[in-house]
């Protein structure tokens, strides 16, 4: 017995019902009342419209209020990307985190830091211009003993070979990156403007300590030496170097 | 370097120093202090705390010249350095 919902507004399938109901017209009679061709009782069409005014009315309604939802999801999304810029950061002031806080970073330690003696650490200088800037920058010595807790000075030389007067300013790096946090300036030469005559020749120091948390943290258990790489830029007058820092 | 932009690699981020930049000794104020730093330095292997009175001496030049801001030196690090301060004086000369 075959009950095939017969489908009004697919005309592939008819030939096949037509065929088939051939086929068991000649079985049986009484299978043939089955299979003719009757839409359900709710699909008859009234005049003119398939459904039901009220039935449309209905899905309407419905239709409206899904499309709200989707359109206040939507902009509450949009809503939700420019409130995060402002939502971030004050999580990050509030927790410290980001990168660019380091637990325990803060100038008064300087006084009451004791130096871990047991560790020796090499910090090696590296020195290093853009090639528009004709100044001759070298560290003074290639590498210091030092050990977390302690101060320590360094000098970096830099010449102007040249007949004019010229502006330089630096940046720094430390590597490895994640020691970067533990090393301290308390006062360099980086991030203002360092402006040397024609033939003059400076010192440049650098004042520095590494924090005696490196010895606790875990990740710098291996790390015995550290490089700290100055790279010295032409400016141009009256140009500030945003100082970096969180803001 | 540091600017490499991989993605979820730590970067480096640096600071400024706490206490500012130095400025330039143009004039070579303090050139024999340091002169005698870099001696002792040579002398010692580059052995840091072997060398601290003579960088605390640069130091010392250095703030007298005014090339430097006046800390007093428990500030940056010379607490061993230093005699215990005898009365109401503080900051004296090791």
């Amino acid at each position: 017995m075959l009950l095939l919902r017969p489908s009004l507004c697919c005309p592939l399938t008819s030939p096949l019902l037509t065929g088939c109901a051939r086929t068991l017209r000649r079985a049986s009679p009484r299978a043939e009342l089955f299979l003719r061709r009757r839409p359900p009782s709710r699909l008859l069409a009234r005049s003119g419209s398939r459904w039901s005014r009220g039935q449309e009315a209905e899905w309407r309604t419905k239709n409206k209020t899904v499309l709200m939802y989707v359109a206040a999801a939507g902009v509450g999304m949009i809503g939700l990307t420019y409130a995060s810029v402002p939502l971030y950061r004050l999580y990050c002031q509030a927790t410290g985190l980001g990168g660019a806080a380091v637990a325990g970073h803060d100038t008064d330690q300087v006084e009451t830091m004791t130096p871990i003696k047991e560790r020796i650490i090499k910090v090696t200088f590296n020195a290093d211009t853009h090639a528009t800037l004709q100044w001759n920058f070298r560290p003074q010595q290639t590498e210091i003993y030092l050990v977390p807790g302690e101060t320590a000075l360094a000098f970096y030389r830099a010449k102007n070979p040249t007949e004019k007067p010229i502006i330089g300013i630096s940046t720094y790096n430390v590597v490895p990156f994640e020691a970067g946090q533990y090393f301290n300036k308390i006062q360099c030469f980086c991030f203002e403007e360092q402006r040397l005559n024609p033939h003059e020749e400076v010192d440049m120091p650098v004042f520095f300590y590494i924090d005696p948390e490196f010895d606790k943290d875990p990740r710098m258990a291996w790390v015995d030496t550290i490089i700290l790489s100055y790279t010295f830029f032409e400016a141009k007058e009256g140009q500030n170097l945003p100082l970096p820092r969180y803001n | 370097m540091s600017t490499a932009m991989n993605f979820s690699t730590k970067s480096f981020k640096a600071r400024p120093p706490d206490k500012g930049s130095f400025p330039l000794d143009h004039f070579g104020e303090c050139k024999s202090f340091k002169e005698t730093f870099m001696k002792c330095l040579k002398e010692n292997n580059f052995d840091n705390s072997r060398c601290r009175l003579q960088s605390k001496d640069y130091l010392e030049c250095r703030m007298e010249k005014q090339l430097m801001a006046k800390e007093p030196l428990e500030k940056l690090g010379f607490k061993d350095l230093m005699d215990p301060p005898a009365g109401p004086e503080t900051g004296s000369k090791a």
